[in-house]
């Protein structure tokens, strides 16, 4: 019941666009949980565990949801309309916008692993990952509710 | 309406990912202090997917009634019905299998829950959860025969 209207031959493009974008919400989801549960623990060891599912999932995750998009928005013509409707302005700039901060979160995760590992603090670094992790979260939220209530 | 159903789809898939993380990272783990890392982040699944699958059962029969293309007995619709009870049956024995796993790991049994964490029996119910709900999103997706 994704679109009540379309015809049949973006099923593919939409089917990788929302399964990318399930993998994504799900990673960032899990991320976020990680390293709020092990927020006040001594070890980082869930901190790590949050930095890894980042990269594991959440981003290729992010790859796929935006290879689909693409995909379905060029199968469907939307390329073809003189301006884009609001609700693919919306997916495109949660999508474009939240790719820029997944980003951040792993470069300023992978530093912060970088001085685990060496013993010099990091665990800052690592729960700004996390809480970039968990700001997306709700991004992706508004961005599905976009994608469903198609506001013009 | 579809933004609800949309939403709550999401939820129960994000718990799923959750899910999977953790019965891939629970296989690798090899002591009790590691594994019960892990049942601390399990929690947030179970309302998560519970809800969600509930809400879009919910929301998709109230779609399907208020649809004018579409009607609630149709192909399509009854197949969702069946594999959103079969996602239901899977998740519940793989839900049992773990909890009864961190039962186990409270109790201080630590080679038994290693030997559960890395024994096929979860990961494959797992599998076979994430494989219907696969199934049932190509089915939305795809709607056959409509």
């Amino acid at each position: 019941m994704l679109a009540l209207i379309r015809t049949h031959d973006i099923d593919l493009a939409l089917f990788v666009h929302v399964g990318g974008a399930m993998i994504l919400v799900g990673g960032l989801l899990t991320a976020a949980t990680a390293a709020t549960v092990g927020w006040r623990d001594e070890s980082s060891a869930l901190r790590r565990f949050s930095y890894k599912t980042l990269l594991a999932v959440a981003l290729p995750g992010w790859i796929i949801m935006r290879a689909g998009a693409e995909w379905t928005y060029t199968k469907e013509h939307l390329n073809d309309l003189p301006s884009d409707p609001t609700w693919i302005g919306i997916g495109f700039t949660m999508a474009d916008i939240g790719g820029i901060l997944l980003l951040i979160a792993l470069v300023v995760g992978g530093i912060g692993m970088w001085r685990t590992r060496q013993g010099r603090g990091g665990d800052g670094l690592l729960k700004a990952s996390a809480v970039i992790a968990g700001l997306l979260v709700v991004a992706y939220a508004v961005a599905v509710w976009a994608m469903g209530a198609k506001p013009s | 309406m579809l933004s609800f159903h949309l939403l709550s789809a999401f939820a129960a898939a994000s718990a799923l990912v959750l899910y999977t993380v953790l019965v891939v990272a629970g296989r690798r783990m090899s002591t009790l202090d590691e594994t019960s890392r892990l049942f601390r982040i399990a929690p947030i699944g179970g309302p998560l997917v519970g809800a969600g699958m509930g809400l879009a059962l919910v929301f998709g029969i109230i779609l399907a009634l208020k649809s004018a293309d579409f009607e609630i007995w149709n192909g399509w619709i009854i197949a969702a019905f069946i594999l959103w009870a079969l996602v239901g049956g899977a998740g519940g024995r793989t839900g049992a299998y773990y909890t009864e796993t961190q039962k186990l790991a409270e109790q201080g049994h630590e080679a038994e829950v290693i030997a559960r964490l890395r024994a096929p029996t979860g990961a494959l119910w797992h599998l076979a959860t994430v494989a219907f709900f696969v199934l049932l999103l190509l089915d939305m997706i795809f709607k056959p025969g409509a």
